[in-house]
């Protein structure tokens, strides 16, 4: 496949290998010449070799060949009658690429940052019949940049700008804490003395309340146990209610502590409920504990199983109904938590103020959604904190763009359906302590402007309809840079990386969060994904089965923060290594370390869960 | 793996189509397939009939052992189903 001059002109520094036969006297042209970006493969399975090669940019200007060669021959000096000098430093390889002039006060040199899906030259967008072929392994490095040269240049601009505009805080959000040591059944729904009791018999008032539901069970999962079996987890909710008359994302939110719900369930023929993101099985070797989406270790869980009618597990009613169910029992539990006395819970507020900075980096965090139906679906904007009354399922409105506050965001606005894989989805736990809006939210550097939820439909066409629209909103915002992030893997990257290309392409710097490592490597790719998170934790870097393992960490939030305030500097981000290789993510976050003078914990995987011998061995 | 590098085009046709999840016979009854919708790339609404095709390789056995985790969990969820059909059984014939 030959290339245009442009790509030619990208690859300046790529050797120059020809992509089919020339006769001798040929003048060489950008035509004449492989996509450098499909060399490492070629290289690999040794049908190419590149040694002592020439670039593309040295024997572009009027070289001719002096000899008949094949296709895939490297050019060297000696089938050619002449070839330009390398220039200067800065024509040295990719590797050592060191932007000195760029950045000349930073620091720590070069911004190192390696990229996911570098090399992918594919344009997806308006074509027809696009065969796509792409070596798998394919996009799994994670990234930043060192903070200090991006703060350096920040610096330099705010200093020029008219004058230091103050902060603003839009509005303040306080979660007030109530601590539940113990969870028992009694004759009303109440709290008492630090004492949840939920109502005998309310299951029956759940089962009523959605014909597809069949039975419900409760179980009260302290500590101790544990080691209990479950069926498939579905959802992790934190148990919270809004005080008086204020509206979701402002004034006071109640909050239990200890204590949370968890949605499980099966059909009536003990098929699990999304059969797909199944979790079923021991909840301590099945539970990433302490992710943002998963229970902490310590926490009850109110565990409710849901059984609804044979075959509606994989039917859009059926997740539903079974969210639906269980809610009745949180609602009774919002009611009596809204009937505790002050003086009960703990005295200091948890505050969260949405702060915008004038002058700053204006950005927009963009979380993709799961829109394809059934599971894959979620209800936004509840009236009480990840309720189910008053919320829309983002399929019902057509997986189309809607704006949210951080606030709203931390208040409970998602009730996730979740779908799959377990080790990838985003509860609605997640969303209660999303590192990456906590993370832009709280950085002086950052002027947070909201966040906008989008839909994953099932259908391409569909797919590049939101993300159109997407693009259109983002441009209107005119913001300086932008985060993309998305849950689990599949086709949901086709529109990740679409949502990126629209981006991008209205010259903003955009950076995409995802689970890709080896398993879930983007199946697509654009020049706009150039800087990229992978969410991996896991040690072999695949769909693991344990819940929440592979989701957005702080960690990943500070790496993410760091390397779009670089790009919006105008860093290079490094190209990654062409596997996927976790030392990337190390190498990343000690230069972070380094420059900011802070150090950052990082999550522990799945490898310090109890777990047999056997799958040690099987999978790690 | 010793063969995983030998990928192989493999057709089917969509033989179950639910709101999450759809299900494929693989050409030639060579098995079937059940995957969720979002691991399939799609242009049109499913249909029964329609044809699909991706590429895998052969399936490799990686090696004798026997998980246990992996046989309890089995275990419990068939004991489920049988409990569940002779529930099922027991109401019939009341």
């Amino acid at each position: 496949m030959s290339i245009t001059a442009e790509t030619a002109k990208q690859h300046a520094n790529d050797p120059a290998v020809l992509c089919c036969r020339a006769e001798e006297g040929t003048v060489l042209a950008p035509s004449n010449f492989e996509d450098p970006a499909i060399f490492p493969d070629l290289i690999d399975s040794g049908l190419l070799n590149t040694d002592g090669a020439l670039k593309l940019g040295q024997v572009l200007n009027g070289s001719k060949l002096t000899k008949t060669v094949d296709s895939l021959t490297p050019i060297t000096p000696d089938i050619i009658d002449k070839y330009d000098e390398l220039e200067g430093e800065e024509e040295a390889p990719a590797e050592e690429a060191a932007p000195a002039e760029e950045a000349p006060v930073a620091a720590p040199a070069a911004t190192l940052a390696p990229v996911v899906g570098g090399t992918i030259k594919l344009h997806i967008g308006e074509g027809k019949n696009i065969d796509i072929e792409l070596p798998a392994g394919l996009g799994g490095g994670a990234v930043a940049a060192p903070a200090a040269a991006p703060v350096a240049a920040a610096g330099a601009a705010e200093a020029a700008a008219p004058a230091e505009q103050e902060e603003k805080v839009v509005r303040t959000l306080s979660r007030r804490h109530l601590r539940i040591d113990k969870v028992e059944r009694g004759p009303e729904t109440k709290i008492e003395n630090h004492v949840l009791y939920i109502e005998d018999g309310i299951e029956d008032k759940a089962v009523e309340s959605e014909k597809l539901v069949q039975s419900l069970k409760i179980d009260v999962i302290t500590p101790d146990k544990y080691h209990t079996y479950s069926e498939t987890i579905m959802d992790i909710q934190p148990i919270a209610t809004k005080e008086g008359e204020a509206e979701l994302g402002e004034g006071v939110t109640r909050v239990l502590d200890g204590v949370l719900m968890v949605v499980s369930g099966t059909d009536a023929n003990g098929v699990q409920i999304g059969e797909f993101g199944s979790s079923e099985g021991y909840i301590d070797e099945n539970m990433m504990w302490g992710r943002p989406g998963a229970a902490d270790k310590g926490e009850t869980l109110i565990k409710t199983e849901v059984v609804i009618d044979a075959g509606k597990n994989m039917e859009r009613p059926g997740p539903i109904a079974a969210h639906k169910a269980t809610d009745v029992i949180t609602d009774a539990i919002r009611k009596a938590l809204k009937k505790v006395d002050e003086s009960e819970f703990e005295a200091d507020l948890e505050e969260f103020k949405q702060v915008r900075r004038p002058g700053k980096k204006k950005v927009v965090v963009i979380k993709e959604i799961m829109g394809q139906g059934a599971m894959h679906d979620n209800f936004l904007f509840p009236v009480e904190p990840v309720g189910t009354l008053g919320a829309k399922p983002n399929v019902d409105m057509g997986n189309v763009p809607i704006a949210a506050s951080p606030l709203e965001v931390l208040d409970g606005c998602i009730h996730a359906l979740t779908c799959i894989g377990p080790a990838s989805k985003e509860m609605s736990r997640h969303y209660w302590r999303e590192p990456l809006v906590l993370e832009a939210l709280h950085d002086p550097e950052l002027d947070l402007c909201g966040v906008i939820f989008v839909g994953s439909p099932q259908a391409n066409s569909e797919k590049f309809y939101v993300s159109r629209r997407l693009g259109q909103m983002v441009e209107l915002l005119d913001v300086d840079g932008a985060f993309v992030t998305t849950e689990g893997f599949g086709n949901n990257h086709v529109d990740f990386v679409t949502h990126i290309e629209n981006i991008g392409k209205r010259g903003i710097p955009v950076v995409g969060f995802s689970f890709c490592a080896a398993q879930g490597a983007l199946v697509v790719g654009n020049k706009y994904c150039n800087a990229m998170i992978d969410n991996n934790k896991s040690m072999s870097g695949i769909e693991n089965e344990v819940l929440e393992c592979n989701t957005l960490c702080p960690e990943d939030a500070v790496r993410g923060v760091a390397m779009l305030k670089a790009e919006m500097a105008g860093e290079e981000v490094k190209a990654p290594e062409r596997k996927y290789n976790v030392n990337v993510k190390t190498n990343n976050l000690e230069l972070i370390e380094k420059a900011t003078g802070k150090k950052i914990e990082t999550v522990e995987n799945e490898q310090s869960l109890p777990m047999s011998e056997k799958r040690r061995e099987k999978y790690d | 793996m010793k063969y995983g590098d030998k990928i192989i085009r493999v057709e089917g046709v969509i033989v179950e189509v639910h709101d999450g999840a759809i299900g494929i016979d693989l050409k030639g009854r060579l098995g079937y397939l059940e995957v969720p919708l979002r691991m399939v790339i799609s242009d049109y609404p499913f249909e029964v009939g329609q044809t699909v095709a991706w590429n895998m390789s052969f399936i490799e056995q990686e090696g004798p052992e026997v998980d246990e985790k992996y046989v309890s969990r089995l275990n419990i969820y068939t004991q489920k189903r049988r409990d569940i059909a002779a529930k099922k059984k027991d109401k019939e014939e009341d």
